[in-house]
């Protein structure tokens, strides 16, 4: 996600009155991208792509599969299910970042996607964090302490780590709900900042 | 605030702030595992939730040395996370304790899904405390790399300081260069380093909770 382009956002739903439904709510802070069953979607789906919103019901391919398919291709991107009813079942155990239950108001499908946003960013600042406590690991096991009180290289670091820490608690309220905690877990185990 | 001082007696462990992570470092055989097991014990007569995540012993055995030591442990008071990978010998439910099976150390979800899990039952029977064990980062290490492990330390440290529970994790120093032991340090608000002092028996030193770090002492 570069600074100038919004983020994008692929809607796979069945039902085209749906569909524009969400495009028109999404696309004033997002570039918004449509397929309508789960072939167009993976055809649709790309490194650009930030979040999906998945319907599980559709024809042809389900959003399990859909789903499989892209956590297989390895992508960064984050997938919320949107279901008909209340799932009864651990959403976060399939491997869905988030869940919607039709109807989707406006506001929680905007709140929806800026916190799944969010855990993108949390996951590039944690990997900044650990390519400076690395860095910093680094000059610890190769000079002496009073090299290292020397060292404005090393104070420097030490200056961008507190921050860096700082700025992750800021993120998402550091983890404070059980849903961020386990996508960002899942995000460690795909590899995905690899 | 978390007293630890009457498991190891330091004074910078008698105010331990709620959310804070500490690393239990040290060779092997120095009683890593004995001295985070005391830490949760402790609490846990004091009414305490306690939560352990282990590689190596099963949950059953955890279920055991807990009452042991807290011979009026309360249902609902002990979720175990057990991430050996052997599957589903020990029942969901052990006398009472909640048990989550996960299938491997390096299982980063999974292993969070447990805890999520634990703290939910804890939390459901109004335990506001807690203690968190992780026993042993080393094994983890061996599974995934130090990049995943200091990851997964920071972001599970983030959910406990959210929770207002206090972490003790272990590692065993000399399975690791000194470059991993830094890196895996500096996910945690705080280090209890451990040794065998000359002459026998064994000392410790508290780093990172207080301005200073103290000075080595038996214990």
């Amino acid at each position: 996600m570069s600074e100038s382009d919004p983020p994008v956002v692929l809607i796979v739903e069945d039902e085209p009155d749906v569909a524009e439904t969400y495009k028109l709510w999404l696309q004033g802070d997002y570039e918004v991208r449509m397929g309508q069953n789960g072939d167009e979607g993976l055809e649709l789906l790309d490194e650009s792509v930030d979040v999906v919103l998945l319907d599980r019901m559709m024809p042809g391919l389900s959003g399990d599969e859909v789903l499989s398919e892209i956590r297989k291709r390895d992508l960064g991107c984050r997938v919320a299910m949107v279901t008909a009813v209340e799932p009864d079942f651990d959403i976060l155990e399939m491997g869905f970042d988030a869940y919607l239950s039709k109807p989707i108001r406006s506001e929680q499908l905007h709140d929806t996607v800026t916190n799944l946003l969010e855990r993108s960013e949390y996951d590039s600042m944690l990997q900044e964090y650990y390519a400076l406590v690395e860095k910093q690991a680094t000059l610890e096991a190769t000079k002496s302490s009073a090299e290292l009180a020397e060292s404005d290289q090393y104070a420097t670091l030490t200056e961008e780590i507190a921050e860096m820490r700082e700025g992750l608690d800021d993120t998402l309220g550091g983890i404070e709900d059980d849903d961020d905690f386990i996508a960002t877990l899942r995000g460690l185990s795909n590899g995905e900042e690899e | 605030m978390y007293d630890l001082s009457s498991v190891l007696d330091f004074d910078a462990l008698t105010e331990v702030r709620p959310g804070s992570s500490i690393l239990v470092s040290g060779p092997a055989m120095t009683g890593k595992e004995k001295l985070v097991y005391d830490i949760l014990a402790d609490g846990a007569r004091d009414g305490d939730g306690a939560v352990v995540v282990t590689t190596s012993d099963k949950a059953a055995s955890v279920v055991e040395e807990f009452r042991d030591r807290v011979p009026d442990l309360q249902g609902a008071q002990l979720g175990v996370v057990d991430c050996r990978g052997e599957g589903g010998a020990d029942p969901e439910l052990i006398e009472g304790v909640s048990v989550h099976q996960v299938s491997s150390p390096g299982d980063l979800t999974g292993i969070g899904i447990g805890i999520t899990k634990a703290l939910e039952g804890l939390h459901d029977s109004g335990r506001e405390r807690g203690r968190l064990a992780l026993v042993s980062l080393s094994t983890m290490l061996t599974y995934t790399d130090k990049k995943t492990v200091f990851k997964f330390c920071h972001v599970l440290s983030s959910r406990l300081d959210a929770a207002g529970y206090i972490g003790v994790f272990t590692i065993d120093s000399g399975a690791h260069d000194t470059q991993t032991i830094q890196v895996i340090k500096q996910a945690f608000d705080g280090l209890i380093d451990i040794r065998d002092a000359e002459g026998g028996g064994r000392e410790a030193r508290v780093l990172g909770l207080a301005n200073e770090p103290t000075d080595w002492k038996k214990i």
